[in-house]
């Protein structure tokens, strides 16, 4: 892996330039305080989240915001889970995330195949056509969908959200592969086929293995991008026993009133299957798999 | 290399690969957005019969101030969600992945890593709501803080002054966007052959130089995916406004989208809304167009 | 090694996604069809609200009387509602019954599309039309164009709204003031407490509140006329005529005198309440929704009044109980509404905070209770309710708050902002052909 490789590197005769590069304890101490301070200030809003979320509505409107809960209120979440049933929501929720994600990863490796490494005349017309899902505002979308979705029987269905959500989030995939397969090493490809493996092969044996950072980072991302949607779910899913996670904490917003402190503690529990999902997949991402693989 | 790679097999195999995404993109994006272009000559509240009235809906566009206020108002966004992002990503990233990963270990590097991509994670509705506690002109975490600290007199109305609704929302908008690209560029740099560094290494370049000449050169695809891609979500940038500032105050951040979104669903002016998401449409396809013609330029050089 | 783990690991999401991608088909059979057992009820109240807790108990008594009969009722989010409702109830998925919107640009919509049944028979059959006064029932009858004040009831409402005047008791003590009874004395009281250091009142401009205020003070100068011209298109309105012209200098005024804050165009109507009710502000002026809330968490003496010297105030009928055209149960839907009408439910809805047209003012318990719905019998009696100012064009909501925002901020003059104002609401006349 590419640490072991530079402690290795580390260890050759090199040009007496190098002590003096910065790696010693005060830079050390100095770049992690100012990342930590940094990141710290970035997560604040996270931490008032955080405070409002175990705080009863009364407390919050005598205190606001700021102030620290005068007492852990647990209630709110609780009558929130069961008024919205959470638990399905959760459910739902992964099932459209879960599935968007798989399908999008699968139509843009295949897509990016074809115009990355198969490097087909107009590529840029092909790319084009794929990036219009991405280019075009979805409230362009809505009506004409809709009339399709009655069309197709499909108005109401996770399975309507998962089509159109795959295509959106596939449009930006096939755009990340297609340039990451430009540069694709072609001894990998050249050594597939002098074996006599087909394109097919090629792709499930070769690409796919080697390109892994590169396809869980589009895992992850296309995993919380469906799980966050709120705008076509809320147009395409009208029973309750479908509804996703975000289109739950909608009904705390009324007519002229905002259930704020519910809002945060669903917001967290919301949150939660996410940030863990995205820290599971950390791991994944920081192994360099692709660096090792093409040696 | 490539030419005797496609030679074999011939290109007409690899465009059975196509023939998923081609069906699925026909159906969900190409035939909505005609019917979109469609529905743009119309009269139409959205349901009942839409009634044919040519060119007026773009005649209207072409002479409504607030369209052309939303465009001014998008290139600050795109300040806001592109270039600063960018700039700050990249640097962000190669401390993260060249010195924190290397020398003080990946774990501490992709802990900072998932914190700074937490803003992505958290639903727009309560973004807005969070950083409405922040901006808020009396009660807000901001004012209070230069209040506390002495400098009160730079506090300031932000989300409700017109002069500084614009540059909250782009502040909001860095926050919220910063993860994207230094998750995006870490993962690039892991691609990143470390003979190079080692080459590098031996000629005596230093940190920066290493950085500026190698690993920028070569995470270029995803520098260009970032730049297309936020430049996009820039241009469409509708949630956050939403929750924020719904466009104002007094119309000074309002952005095409949520316009669109005004006609659609609030007048029940299915016919305007749909020209003005035509063109929107329309000048992102054309800037996507450029960008694409640029990158594509720019790898033939590369190769 | 783990090239095969990764390929099992795609394998297995694979069959899970195509597993659950069926399962997902089975969504849209609503099953029933008419068949006089299940009644599909859909509003978007929250539990704890007036509302929320008497259709909780109309659902019980339902059962109750109509034993057999499933209610599958689904809390819904109100901006899914409003937003969506054209779409759902122009599809299969529409329920039996459900609350929906008040307006031209919401149920007057609706029902010029044919999307709504049309209630008129069954309401005079079931002398609904007797127990809803008239100002109330204006928001429940469409005419052909969907302009509110029609001839057929398209809806119906069984509760009120108003926009009044809420004051820190204790404040008022300490200053030694009493209510005010006309503007004058109301704006003299406002300089007190601003002469004692506090902003008076507590304000929204990003949202509803400051048009609201707006809106009551051209009220102020306004008949009955004016509100038919404005609201039901009955004249052309002049924008730059007293009324609106009172409106704005006088708002732009109590920004200038301080009443109201300079920093208030950005604050919403949340963090509006959340000021009054930690005592920052001793006064609001805003609707009875609020009323519910202010009960629950206000630690202070609080109470009360009427905008002072108004006979028209902002407010008007609940949200109303509509029946889609494609709805399968109808009988079970008027039943349901006949139950919301009865009188315990009525007291219920009262006690609970809420301000219903049904009730004995004797069966209300608690004396500030009491107190709202008088108030709001009021100004029944004096056919003073006056709708509100965004309802008489789609997207005017967007409109009014801009514009008080620039009143608040002093960025245009008020006979800028009543130009302002006017275009988008002459537009609207123009594309109905008035």
């Amino acid at each position: 892996m590419s640490t072991d490789t530079v402690t290795k590197a580390a260890g050759e005769p090199v040009k007496p330039v190098k002590p003096a590069k910065p790696g010693g304890l005060a830079t050390k101490t100095l770049v992690l305080a100012g990342l930590t301070v940094f990141t710290g200030l970035v997560l604040a809003p996270f931490l008032v989240v955080l405070i409002n979320a175990f705080k009863s509505s009364e407390d919050y409107s005598q205190g606001g915001p700021l102030a620290l809960p005068s007492s852990i209120y647990l209630q709110g979440m609780i009558d929130f889970w069961n008024r919205v049933e959470f638990g399905e929501k959760l459910w739902n929720s992964f099932v459209i995330a879960a599935s968007v994600a798989v399908l999008a990863v699968i139509i843009s490796v295949l897509n990016a195949y074809a115009i990355g490494i198969g490097r087909l005349r107009g590529r840029t017309a092909f790319l084009m056509f794929f990036l219009l899902a991405n280019l075009l505002p979805q409230e362009a979308l809505v009506y004409p969908l809709y009339y399709l979705s009655k069309q197709f029987d499909l108005y109401n269905t996770r399975l309507m959200v998962i089509i159109i959500l795959t295509a959106i989030q596939a449009a930006f995939g096939t755009y990340l592969l297609s340039s990451v397969f430009r540069d694709f090493p072609p001894s990998l490809l050249e050594a597939a086929a002098l074996d006599g493996a087909g394109k097919l092969r090629t792709l499930i044996r070769v690409v796919v293995p080697t390109s892994w950072p590169t396809l869980s980072v589009l895992f992850t991302f296309f995993f919380i991008w469906t799980w966050n949607e709120f705008f076509l779910p809320l147009i395409f899913l009208i029973d309750n026993d479908l509804q996703t996670v975000p289109l739950a904490l909608a009904v705390l917003q009324g007519q002229r009133e905002v259930d704020i402190t519910t809002t945060a503690a669903s917001a967290l529990l919301g949150i939660v299957p996410a940030v863990l999902f995205f820290l599971i997949f950390q791991r994944t991402l920081t192994r360099g798999v692709m660096s090792g693989a093409v040696k | 290399m490539a030419n005797t790679r496609s030679r074999r097999g011939g290109k007409g195999g690899y465009l059975l690969f196509l023939l998923p995404g081609v069906l699925l993109f026909t159906a969900v994006i190409v035939i909505p957005l005609i019917m979109n272009i469609g529905i743009s000559f119309t009269r139409w509240q959205g349901i009942g019969t839409p009634q044919w009235i040519g060119l007026d809906n773009y005649d209207r566009l072409i002479h409504d101030a607030n369209f052309w206020a939303s465009f001014r108002n998008i290139i600050f966004i795109i300040v806001a969600m592109v270039v600063i992002p960018t700039l700050l990503g990249l640097f962000l990233a190669a401390v993260l992945f060249d010195y924190v990963g290397k020398r003080i270990g990946p774990g501490t590097a992709s802990v900072f890593r998932s914190g700074l991509y937490l803003p992505q994670v958290l639903p727009v509705a309560v973004t807005g709501i969070v950083w409405g506690w922040f901006l808020n002109s009396s009660t807000g975490v901001f004012n209070s803080i230069l209040d506390s600290i002495g400098l009160g007199f730079l506090a300031q109305n932000w989300l409700g002054d017109p002069k500084w609704a614009l540059w909250s929302v782009m502040f909001v908008m860095v926050w919220v966007q910063l993860g994207y690209p230094v998750v995006m560029f870490m993962s690039g740099l892991q691609r990143v052959d470390p003979e190079l560094y080692e080459a590098a290494d031996l000629d005596g370049a230093g940190w920066w130089q290493k950085f500026t000449r190698i690993a920028v050169h070569l995470i270029k695809p995803e520098i260009y995916v970032v730049l297309v891609t936020t430049t996009i979500s820039a241009l469409k940038i509708f949630g956050q406004i939403f929750v924020l500032t719904r466009g104002g105050p007094g119309n000074s951040t309002l952005v095409p989208s949520y316009f669109a979104w005004q006609n659609f669903f609030e007048k029940f002016n299915a016919g305007y809304g749909a020209a003005i998401s035509t063109v929107l449409t329309l000048i992102i396809i054309v800037l996507t167009y450029v960008f694409l013609r640029i990158q594509t330029a720019d790898e033939r050089r590369g190769a | 090694m783990f090239r095969t783990r990764k390929i099992g690991v795609v394998a297995a999401a694979l069959a899970v996604t195509a597993s659950l991608g069926l399962a997902a088909c089975g969504g849209d059979d609503s099953g029933d069809s008419g068949d006089g057992k299940t009644l599909r009820l859909w509003h978007y109240e929250g539990p704890n609200s007036a509302m929320g807790i008497a259709w909780a108990k109309a659902i019980e008594d339902f059962k109750a009387s109509h034993p057999g009969v499933e209610v599958v009722y689904e809390e819904k989010g109100f901006e899914q509602i409003r937003q969506n409702a054209g779409m759902i109830l122009n599809s299969n998925e529409a329920p039996d019954l459900m609350e929906y919107n008040k307006g031209n640009a919401s149920a007057g919509l609706l029902s010029k599309q044919g999307l709504l049944t049309d209630m008129t028979e069954e309401v005079t059959k079931r002398g609904w039309d007797k127990k809803i006064p008239a100002s109330i029932a204006t928001t429940s009858k469409y005419d052909q164009n969907g302009v509110m004040g029609g001839d057929k009831w398209y809806g119906v409402t069984n509760y009120g709204e108003y926009v009044m005047v809420y004051y820190n008791k204790d404040e008022f003590k300490r200053l030694n003031l009493q209510v005010p009874t006309t503007l004058a004395e109301f704006e003299t009281v406002m300089q007190k407490f601003k002469d004692d250091g506090k902003t008076p009142l507590a304000v929204g401009g990003a949202e509803y509140p400051a048009q609201q205020i707006f809106y009551q003070l051209a009220l102020s100068q306004a008949t009955n006329t004016f509100v038919d011209d404005f609201q039901l298109y009955k004249n052309k309105v002049n924008f730059q005529g007293p009324e609106m012209t009172y409106g704005a200098t006088k708002f732009a005024e109590w920004v200038s005198k301080g009443y109201i804050a300079k920093d208030s165009a950005g604050v919403k109507a949340e963090d509006m309440g959340v000021n009054f009710i930690q005592g920052k502000s001793p006064i609001l002026i805003s609707g009875s929704w609020w009323y519910g809330r202010f009960s629950d968490e206000i630690k202070y003496d609080w109470g009360t009044f009427l905008f002072p010297g108004n006979t028209l105030q902002a407010g008007s009928g609940g949200n109303l109980w509509v029946i889609p055209t494609s709805a399968k149960n109808k009988s079970l839907a008027y039943d349901f509404i006949e139950i919301t009408m009865k009188p315990e439910i009525q007291a219920l809805l009262g006690n609970s905070g809420g301000v219903p047209i049904g009730a004995d003012a004797s069966a209300i318990t608690d004396a500030k209770n009491k107190e709202l719905i008088e108030n709001f019998n009021k100004i029944n009696a004096a056919n003073g309710l006056a709708f509100y100012p965004d309802w008489p064009a789609p997207g005017y909501y967007d409109v009014l708050v801009a514009g008080m925002q620039n009143l608040i901020n002093g960025s245009k003059t008020p006979q800028a902002v009543l130009d302002e104002i006017a275009t988008p609401y002459n537009d609207n006349l123009a594309s109905i052909g008035k």
